[in-house]
């Protein structure tokens, strides 16, 4: 974290790591060069060389393409063509889907087409900042007031044992809320039973999914939350120290967490005695460099031990081997933020919130053609159909033509799948899966075949590059997909498809290769009209 | 946790110290398993994937990075096994230059003999290679690159900074358009490079050679 935070206010402060400002660090603190090039150029926050003093960063991710069109990035720079001083560039998903078309000017979350972007950078009129969504983050809150926060740890580490806060969390079904679904209870157990040090919790909060902005909203709205179910963590395995791991681009997210961790802090819930039992935890914020590879779990891992963010090969897992060697808890903003109320609630309690057998409630972010894109908090269980109804209904009058119901990684679903409920094994069963909560509903009369292109694009251009599979296959399915939609399909496309997706999903290291093709695979299985394009022998 | 482990490799099997990967675990066996990345003498870090195995899980696992299991089951050759290795080494020939300045010298190309090894002839994938990307690097005078014959199997790096601890190399840049550099990227002959020659000699491909050895061509010996 030391050599990365180094580089990250030297880039603050000159707008670029130059030459000379790494050559000059690299006699200071003795590294190598290699090393520093080596992060300057994997981390997207680092550049070589100055840009221009203001950045407009246009989102290209699904939800922002579906709303304003493919060329919306190179609309924006012509409509800024002599406009002194702005740069633009097009990034992946910002988590600002509910405001599609969306764009960050600075720090700043901006909304509208290319003329009103250009009149807020020219000054001519103010900047369209972005409204908040829906969000009902509240719904998992279990205290009515400031002073009653931080109730469900105290009375824990009074009255509790950590081996009755794993029994609750493995009772009470909850999975991991990132995209993996990986058992919480089960995670906790295995870090506490694992030998070892340094032991450290770790809040995975570089949220980057295309579609998904939950964690976002819980992070500036209930960020007391987090830091209560992470210090119970570090006592449940035995660590001390805390690591929040926050996407660069969460800026006002960042604000809300500083000003909760000093709250805390002030109310003794961090430090060198909790609560007064004696057991010592503190926590400290790590912004990241960027990309989306950093969400994985040993990505991150690598990032904070100030390496390039590739994913290790596992066994062993972060549970066992983490950050330094030693057992990490590592767990996703929601999920850390559904505990305090799991504990509230009790075993029964919890299941009793989900519909017919399914247990808890799950934040979705729902985004595309909806009246009402935002964050919803919805009992498990329940039909998407219902979800979107909560979203305000399918917009413009579209009927619904398709749906992903978990982010990039997990396949489209035609409508007549809509029925299926909120939760990870039934929508696996389907044949998509929850992923992340991010449901992106797609109308009738949009092209699908685009929107899939786009995802299978959005996952080769965050490859990190690391394996063979990942970083040669799913650059060349982009190529050959791009020739496909100009209507230049080759012979046996669809066959080659079937085999890369195959190697990429038994070969790649990390779940970004292993999915990389999933969004256009599943237009094979369940869209014949989108599918026929891809034939040539049926063009 | 017990000290040695037993694995069973294409029907054979094995006992080993624990911690031992399913390629060391195969060697005790006699049986080889495809490498690019991994040398005996590294640090496995199962980049090139050439080394998957079939263990019976969801997914292959790269045999040089996977520790052995008690009674795990393993092959090596399986038809899946063998269809995955021949698409990546599908992916890897289209971007290799033909000729290969390895192959066209000492004969010893690594990637074109397993190629050979797997029947794969041509690729169905085209060069990703995009103009302004760099190709050739002759500033060094001991050593040629060739950044398109690179697979970045990591092993000049490893070698330069582990082996040598010169601590020149390193990957830059990132995803499709990752390539090895020298220090802050500048051309190998202008970098703190000793021309020690260890990243030529464990270059697995023609994109370190061995500058002397250019124009050298080996004659094909008849075989009886």
């Amino acid at each position: 974290m030391e050599l990365l935070n180094r580089l990250m206010a030297l880039q603050h402060r000159h707008g670029a790591l130059t030459d000379e400002s790494l050559n000059a660090l690299a006699r200071e603190w003795r590294l190598p060069l290699h090393r520093l090039q080596g992060l300057r150029s994997f981390y997207p926050a680092f550049r070589s060389e100055p840009g221009a003093p203001r950045k407009l960063s246009v989102c290209r991710d699904v939800a922002c393409r579906m709303r304003a069109g493919p060329r919306f990035a190179d609309e924006v720079a012509e409509a800024l063509q002599g406009v002194g001083g702005v740069e633009v560039e097009a990034v992946s998903c910002l988590g600002l889907c509910h405001a599609a078309p969306a764009a960050l000017a600075g720090e700043l979350p901006v909304s509208g087409g290319a003329g009103m972007l250009r009149d807020g950078m020219a000054g001519d009129r103010p900047l369209p900042l972005v409204a908040e969504p829906p969000a009902e983050t509240s719904a998992v809150d279990p205290y009515a007031g400031a002073d009653q926060r931080f109730g469900t740890l105290e009375r824990a580490l009074s009255e509790g044992s950590p081996e009755a806060v794993i029994e609750t969390l493995e009772a009470s079904g909850l999975r991991g809320m990132g995209g993996a679904g990986f058992p919480t209870g089960r995670k906790w157990r295995f870090t506490r039973a694992a030998g070892g040090t340094p032991r450290t919790v770790v809040c995975n909060a570089d949220e980057s999914e295309p579609g998904t902005f939950k964690d976002r909203l819980l992070l500036e709205r209930v960020p007391h939350l987090i830091i209560e179910a992470m210090v119970l963590g570090g006592w449940v395995i035995g660590a001390s120290r805390g690591i929040i791991y926050l996407r660069h681009e969460y800026e006002p997210a960042r604000r809300a967490l500083e000003e909760a961790v000093e709250r805390a802090r002030e109310r003794g819930v961090l430090g060198d005695s909790v609560l007064g039992s004696g057991f010592a935890f503190d926590l400290e914020i790590f912004v990241s460099p960027g990309g989306y590879i950093m969400g994985e779990e040993t990505a991150l891992l690598e990032g904070l031990e100030d390496k390039r963010g590739e994913p290790r090969n596992k066994p062993p897992f972060p549970t066992q081997v983490g950050y330094d060697g030693g057992p990490t808890l590592m767990n996703n903003v929601e999920t850390f933020a559904l505990i305090p109320r799991i504990l509230q609630d009790g075993v029964e309690g919890w299941q009793a919130r989900g519909r017919e057998g399914f247990s808890g409630v799950k934040f979705l972010s729902v985004s595309g053609d909806v009246a009402a894109p935002g964050v919803y908090c919805v009992p498990a269980g329940m039909p998407i159909t219902e979800v979107i109804e909560r979203a305000g209904g399918m917009a413009g009058g579209r009927a619904l033509y398709a749906f992903s119901p978990g982010g990039a990684s997990t396949p489209f679903l035609p409508a007549d799948r809509a029925g299926t409920p909120v939760d990870f094994d039934a929508l696996a069963r389907a044949g998509s899966g929850l992923g992340s909560g991010a449901l992106f509903v797609v109308g009738q009369g949009r092209d699908l075949l685009d929107l899939a292109i786009q995802q299978v694009r959005f996952f080769s251009r965050e490859s990190c590059g690391k394996c063979v599979p990942c970083r040669t296959g799913s650059a060349q399915a982009v190529r050959k997909l791009e020739a496909a939609q100009e209507g230049r399909p080759e012979a046996g496309l669809t066959r080659l498809l079937e085999e890369l997706d195959e190697t990429l999903a038994q070969t790649s290291i990390c779940g970004l290769g292993q999915v990389a093709l999933a969004p256009v695979m599943s237009l094979l299985r369940h869209f014949p009209d989108e599918a026929a394009r891809l034939r040539a022998e049926e063009a | 946790m017990s000290d040695s482990v037993s694995v069973t490799i294409d029907g054979r099997s094995v006992t080993v110290p624990a911690g031992t990967s399913l390629w060391d675990a195969a060697r005790e066996l006699g049986i080889d398993i495809p490498v690019l990345c991994h040398s005996p003498r590294m640090r496995p870090v199962g980049v090139c994937r050439m080394c998957v195995v079939d263990t019976g899980a969801r997914n292959l696992q790269a045999a040089c990075v996977r520790p052995c299991e008690e009674g795990m089951e393993v092959r090596t050759d399986s038809d899946r096994v063998v269809r995955n290795r021949r698409m990546l080494l599908e992916l890897l020939m289209a971007d290799y230059p033909d000729p290969s300045a390895r192959e066209a010298s000492t004969g010893d190309d690594e990637l074109l003999a397993l190629a050979r090894a797997y029947g794969v002839t041509s690729s169905r994938f085209e060069g990703s290679r995009t103009p302004e990307a760099p190709r050739r690097d002759a500033s060094s005078p001991v050593i040629a690159v060739d950044h398109q014959a690179c697979i970045l199997c990591d092993r000049c790096i490893r070698g330069c900074n582990e082996l040598q601890h010169n601590h020149v190399m390193t990957r830059s840049g990132k995803g499709a358009t990752t390539r090895i550099a020298f220090d802050l990227d500048v051309p190998m002959g202008e970098s703190t490079c000793v021309s020690c020659g260890e990243c030529q000699a464990v270059c697995p491909t023609g994109a370190l050679t061995n500058r002397a050895l250019e124009g050298l061509h080996l004659v094909e010996e008849e075989t009886p």
